[in-house]
């Protein structure tokens, strides 16, 4: 949790609550009734924005689980069980939660398209079903009970209305948090999440769960504010409307459910107003949709930025580097952080790595050095955990790894950075050193940042440019103070000055933080300048290896690589 | 057991059905990149611009043409949309684009065609081909498998042996690139969709006299659709024609079983789902990323 | 000039039926403008049931053009729901808060009663609407439609089967849709209680879209000698054009209301089977019956399509004329309820039992039919007298 996004979910929350009361002020009856409408969809909304919005997983059935909610209210309410509404609409959304994990269990596999058709057969079957299962209590007439406090249009507008803003509030800490960086990195890159250390499973199955309890509270609240209730509410056609809303509006913000419940509530007034057909209604947003949708951004989006035109945040100056406010050094002790022996990959018939033997010391920075398709980036994944197939033995801190999915190898000491940037562009300088590094304190993020020379933490990753996401790369991966870095070509993109910058800090990483370094890269000044130890492949197998200087005079090793160095450079 | 035998027979025009539109589906996702949730609607659209036609007098296979070159139309006018503005957006703002024209062009379906008012499918093809197992086994049945068949089949050689096909596919996998090596990329694609809307267009033409023939009805149909192509994970046409009859035949055995009642529909999802877990055990990373 | 024409000639229909229910009281009064009457219809999206409304609002012009009621004018507000339960519930309370109707009548809906009635209830409003479908529209206490409704109609479609067809084996396939499996049950076990027979096959899943051909084969090899089906107009086809791919005989297929419509009668125009379907009223398509002369004239009028919606709609509109002639003093939404339930039993021509709101719980007033039966694409009476289901 950071300072910044406990003030956003407080200012949130306190917005929400603020306007919601001015509208109970100044609105008339009816008006307020249509807003109540209104809310309960942003709700809904933002249920789809965990998912969607910010895990980038496409789930068609959201109504399903509001379908659920809805339901289970209405059970209570027959049983007359205790606590009254509130309490039952919680249970409702709780009730949806094994539906969202059993809909996030075929996420773990299914990805992008795969997943939005499993969830719109979901949404299909659960319609038919639903359709088939009476509202509890029609039969009798038992409309659904609110709480006396509550009860009145003003009164179950104000609820809603808070409602929605402890949940919006909650989805915006959770937003900020760890978990939060992790599902926007998700929807980037998955390989780079488990890089860090995190579970996939974990993380998407999370959104599932907590996008559906956000979404049966929503089919909770629709059962206080109607009453009763039929399955139309809930319907497949609906879930598909709600997802094209909800890409369009952008619901992980707050403003953009609002935007998005507002149209829902008001599309069908408005058309009763000017006297035309409902089904207007349908085409009409379909073409706004559409337009929407080719603004390459969502209208959420289109209202921060014309907001923060008006009030332009200064951006903070570099800092001065404070060694003594980085993250404490861990003592890994004289066990190797990274021993490698007879590591044999093959793809089909080509041998990618042949017997490949690779030690680090703890506290050393080795050099991997060779032509392009030399292996040395299938190694860093073999070693990683990328390439679970492999021969021969993989060990840090003596711990053999054979077997370990990547996450795991990533909390067991092995971190890693990658040749193609893979850092989601949604997330902040700060998140994402956050979900790196896991514990890590806002003072130490500055420091870090002070000591691989980026500025300030608030930026967007998609605000910086290509040579600083490299670096920033390389601060997540030490920030960790992992047993082993593995650094993949990190000096791609940087000017000469840059390079021989970082070719100090890459030295300096076993005294400041304790990790060794295995470091791939091209540019000899800095292998030279950083590496005490350096091996060479070529052809996925070993021709040299020793202390840098040596093994970069030898002629073999000149002949294999140098060569494509001076080409490269003219 | 006899009766299960005669559900299985019965269950085949559904599985036709499903299958080519399956194909339909797949044909669009592997050379557009688009998963079309309007698919079955732009069928729907070229299958009542048939059934209008007739009923205002003109001859059954003048109206079948029309009905075919208008889901054409209305196929490239989808897909004008989708290569215009969306050729380079991802996944899920393409099905968001293609959800949101489902709902229009129910939309107007609806309104031009008048909700549940039945209109008069004429039947292309009427009669039925055999009896099996007690059961008759339509024309149509037989019509709908081997356009299946025959769909697939021509795309598979028409993708691997000729140059257009080759082309296509470098469209499908780097739209961009495509155009720079100078294939026409916008023509191609308006070409792509033209086919798939014609193609499911047929496929609805044939089986709306057996259905309830309402537009909403005829649009859902995307979803066995999509369905079965899932079942061939977008890629294999022959996957996708065996999903196609699969998931038909599932639907047609389970009715068989009053007991099961009204979870029927849920019984071919779950399956679905346990095919593609299985299938998938080994894939833990998405590929490109 | 047409217009005007058409005016007088159903001011003329309308101004005997103001004579003839004169009563000797003071009669209703408008202190706050005209009478606001309002309707909740699917009229766009899936169904388009507007031709009832439409032909409510016809009866309503007239009267207005004839003076109205009493010297009191009728305001008729009409709303679309595109069977969208969201909207209905907006749409009613837009019509009650902002549109001050004090009664609802000529509706046709898919599912406003279930989403509205509690709402009619807490603001003490009466409903007629002019089509139930939704099995709340007859298990309300605040609402009384004027047709039979489908559950009723089963009830009556297996009586035919039995009494006057004299079959052994009635089968029932259901589409189960908008939370009305209970009431289906219900409707199902009153004809079991009246008729002593059980049914040979029940199945309550038939879906909405589909292929139908598993299910028809299901009902042949049960032995079935009639099958009773809730489905819609394109369903109704469907089935049959099925039945006839599967060269079935044998079975008399027997149809709710929406089955009797004009394009079911020409689509099955080829039919091989033996298609019956029940009547919410009168036969619309009998055009020379003196019962449907009133409503055929006042349709003509206004140029109006005739639909059996439109009968609904029409008898829908007399009803609340009616009672709100009875009223004495201004007409408001608790004096229209009241009227409704204290009326006595009246007879209209279209339906064959008498409406009554009254004050019970629950209203389910008519339960006559008239059972058609399909020949040759033409829908001819096959019950020449009304069928009526017997109390028990």
């Amino acid at each position: 949790m950071t300072r910044d996004s406990m003030r956003s979910a407080t200012l949130n929350v306190a917005i929400t609550i603020g306007l919601g009361g001015l509208a109970i002020l100044i609105l008339p009856n009816y008006w307020i009734y249509l807003a109540t409408g209104a809310m309960i969809g942003a709700v809904g909304l933002l249920s789809l924005g965990v998912v969607e919005g910010r895990a980038g997983m496409i789930s068609l059935c959201q109504l399903s689980f509001a379908g659920v909610g809805a339901w289970t209210v209405g059970y209570l309410n027959v049983a007359e069980a205790p606590g009254g509404l509130p309490i039952w609409i919680l249970i409702g959304g709780l009730a949806a939660v094994p539906f969202g994990i059993a809909i996030g269990l075929p996420a773990l596999r299914l990805r992008g398209i795969n997943l939005a058709i499993v969830t719109l057969g979901f949404a299909g079957a659960f319609d038919a079903v639903l359709a088939a299962i009476t509202y509890p209590g029609q039969a009798e007439f038992l409309q659904v009970l609110r709480p006396d406090v509550f009860d009145g249009d003003r009164g179950y507008f104000l609820f809603v209305v808070i409602v929605f803003a402890v949940i919006s509030g909650v989805l915006e800490l959770v937003g900020g948090s760890r978990l939060g960086s992790c599902w926007l990195a998700i929807r980037h890159s998955e390989r780079a999440v488990a890089a860090h250390g995190v579970g996939i499973p974990y993380a998407k199955l999370r959104a599932f769960a907590l996008s559906a309890f956000v979404s049966g509270v929503s089919g909770g609240l629709l059962a206080g504010y109607l009453g009763m209730l039929v399955s139309d509410n809930f319907t497949m056609f609906g879930s598909m409307v709600l997802y094209a809303v909800a890409t369009m509006v952008g619901a992980q913000y707050p403003e953009g459910a609002v935007v998005g419940g507002l149209l829902g509530a008001l599309f069908p007034e408005l058309l009763r107003r000017l006297d035309v057909p409902q089904d207007l209604g349908n085409l009409l947003f379909a073409i706004g949709a559409v337009q929407a949708l080719a603004a390459r951004e969502t209208i959420s989006e289109s209202l921060r930025r014309a907001f923060c035109r008006v009030v332009r945040s200064k951006t903070r100056q570099l800092r001065r580097l404070d060694a003594s406010a980085l993250p404490p050094r861990i003592d890994y002790g004289n066990a190797p952080a990274l021993a490698v022996r007879g590591l044999t990959v093959r793809y089909g018939s080509v041998i990618a790595l042949n017997s490949v033997d690779i030690d680090v010391p703890a506290g050393a920075v080795v050099g991997l050095i060779g032509p392009n398709g030399a292996g040395k980036s299938t190694l860093i994944d073999a070693v990683s955990g990328y390439v679970l197939r492999y021969e021969g033995q993989i060990e840090t801190k003596n711990r053999p790894l054979e077997g370990v999915l990547p996450h795991r190898r990533a909390s067991l000491g092995i971190r890693r950075t990658w040749q193609t940037n893979r850092i989601a562009p949604d997330l902040t300088v700060s998140a994402y050193l956050r979900l790196a590094a896991g514990n890590i304190t806002n003072d130490e993020i500055d420091a870090v940042l002070a000591w691989i020379g980026l500025p300030d933490p608030d930026t967007k990753v998609s605000g910086i440019d290509a040579g600083a996401r490299r670096l920033l790369d390389v601060a997540g991966a030490v920030a960790a103070r992992p047993a082993v870095v593995l650094l993949d070509e990190p000096a791609a993109g940087q000017s000469f000055d840059e390079a021989a910058r970082l070719a100090e800090r890459i030295s300096e990483i076993p005294d400041l933080f304790g990790s060794a370094v295995l470091l791939v890269e091209h540019d000899m000044d800095l292998v030279r300048a950083a590496c005490s130890a350096v091996t060479v492949l070529d052809f996925g197998e070993v021709i040299a290896s020793g202390p840098t200087r040596e093994v970069l005079d030898l002629p073999i090793v000149k002949t294999a690589y140098l060569g494509v160095v001076e080409t490269e450079a003219a | 057991m006899n009766s299960l035998l005669t559900n299985a027979v019965a269950g085949l025009t559904a599985g036709g059905a499903y299958a080519l539109l399956g194909v339909c589906a797949t044909f669009t996702f592997r050379l557009v990149a688009v998963v079309n949730f309007a698919g079955a609607a732009i069928g729907a659209s070229g299958a009542f611009a048939f059934a209008l036609l007739v009923e205002v007098g003109t001859p059954i296979w003048g109206g079948a043409i029309a009905g075919l070159l208008f889901g054409a139309l209305v196929g490239v006018l989808v897909g004008e949309i989708m290569t215009r503005w969306f050729a380079e957006a991802s996944t899920s703002i393409k099905a968001a684009v293609s959800t949101a024209l489902l709902v229009g062009v129910t939309a107007v379906g609806l309104r031009v065609t008048g909700g549940q008012r039945p209109h008069e499918f004429p039947e292309l093809l009427s009669g039925s081909a055999f009896r099996l197992l007690g059961v008759e086994v339509t024309n149509t049945a037989i019509a709908m498998l081997g356009l299946a068949m025959l769909f697939t089949l021509l795309i598979g050689l028409f993708l691997n042996r000729s140059h257009v096909g080759l082309q296509l596919r470098a469209l499908s996998e780097r739209p961009a690139a495509a155009e720079l090596i100078g294939i026409p990329v916008h023509q191609l694609s308006l070409w792509v969709w033209a086919i798939g809307g014609a193609a499911t267009t047929l496929a609805l033409m044939l089986i709306a006299p057996q259905r309830a023939p309402n537009f909403l009805g005829l649009s859902l149909l995307v979803v066995p659709a999509l369905a079965s192509a899932l079942i061939g994970f977008f890629r294999s046409f022959w996957a996708t024609l065996l999903g196609g009859v699969v998931i038909g035949e599932m639907e047609s055995l389970i009715s068989g079983f009053s007991g099961l009642g009204a979870y029927r529909t849920a019984v071919p999802f779950l399956v679905i789902i346990a095919v593609l877990l299985w299938s998938q055990r080994g894939g833990r990373w998405d590929d490109a990323r | 000039m047409l217009g005007t024409m058409r005016w007088i000639g159903i001011a003329i229909g309308v101004g005997t039926t103001l004579l003839t229910t004169a009563t000797f009281a003071a009669g209703p009064t408008c202190p706050d403008g005209p009478i606001r009457i309002g309707s909740i219809t699917s009229a766009t999206g899936p169904v388009d049931f507007s031709d009832a409304p439409k032909a409510a609002k016809a009866l309503f012009d007239a009267t207005n053009a004839v003076g109205g009621i009493d010297g009191c004018r009728i305001a008729y507000e009409l709303a679309d729901d595109k069977a969208d339960p969201q909207v209905a519930a907006q749409a009613a309370r837009d019509l009650i808060e902002n549109k001050k109707v004090v009664t609802m009548a000529g509706g046709a809906s898919l599912l406003e009663c279930a989403v509205n009635s509690q709402l009619y209830k807490r603001s003490n409003l009466s409903s007629i609407p002019g089509l139930g479908v939704n099995p709340v529209c007859f298990v309300s206490s605040n609402i009384a439609p004027v047709n039979v409704g489908p559950y009723t109609l089963e009830t009556a479609l297996g009586l035919f089967a039995t009494n006057q067809l004299r079959v052994k084996n009635v089968c029932v396939l259901l589409t189960i849709i908008g939370g009305s499996l209970e009431a289906h049950k219900a409707a199902l076990a009153r004809w079991e209680a009246i008729s002593g027979q059980k049914a040979k096959l029940v199945d309550l899943t038939v879906p909405t879209t589909g292929d139908y051909t598993p299910f028809v084969i299901r009902a042949r090899d049960a032995g079935c000698e009639a099958v009773i089906s809730n489905a819609v107009e394109p369903t109704v086809v469907a089935i049959v054009k099925t039945a006839d791919a599967q060269k079935i005989s044998g079975i008399n297929w027997m149809f709710l209301s929406p089955g009797y419509s004009v394009e079911v009668g020409k689509a099955l125009a080829a039919t091989q089977q033996a298609v019956y379907a029940g009547t919410e009223w009168e036969p619309y398509t009998d055009q020379n019956s003196d019962a449907n002369k009133e409503w055929i004239s006042a349709m003509n009028s206004a140029g109006l399509p005739l639909t059996a919606f439109s009968q609904g709609g029409y008898l829908s509109a007399r009803v609340i004329i009616d009672v709100i002639k009875g009223i004495d003093g201004p007409v408001t939404r608790d004096s229209v309820s009241k009227a409704l339930s204290s009326m006595n039993p009246v007879s209209y021509s279209l339906a064959g039992s008498q409406y009554v709101f009254g004050s019970a719980s629950t209203h389910a007033p008519m339960q006559a039919t008239k059972v058609m039966k399909l020949e040759k694409g033409n829908w001819t009476v096959a019950t020449k007298d009304w069928f009526v289901v017997p109390s028990k």
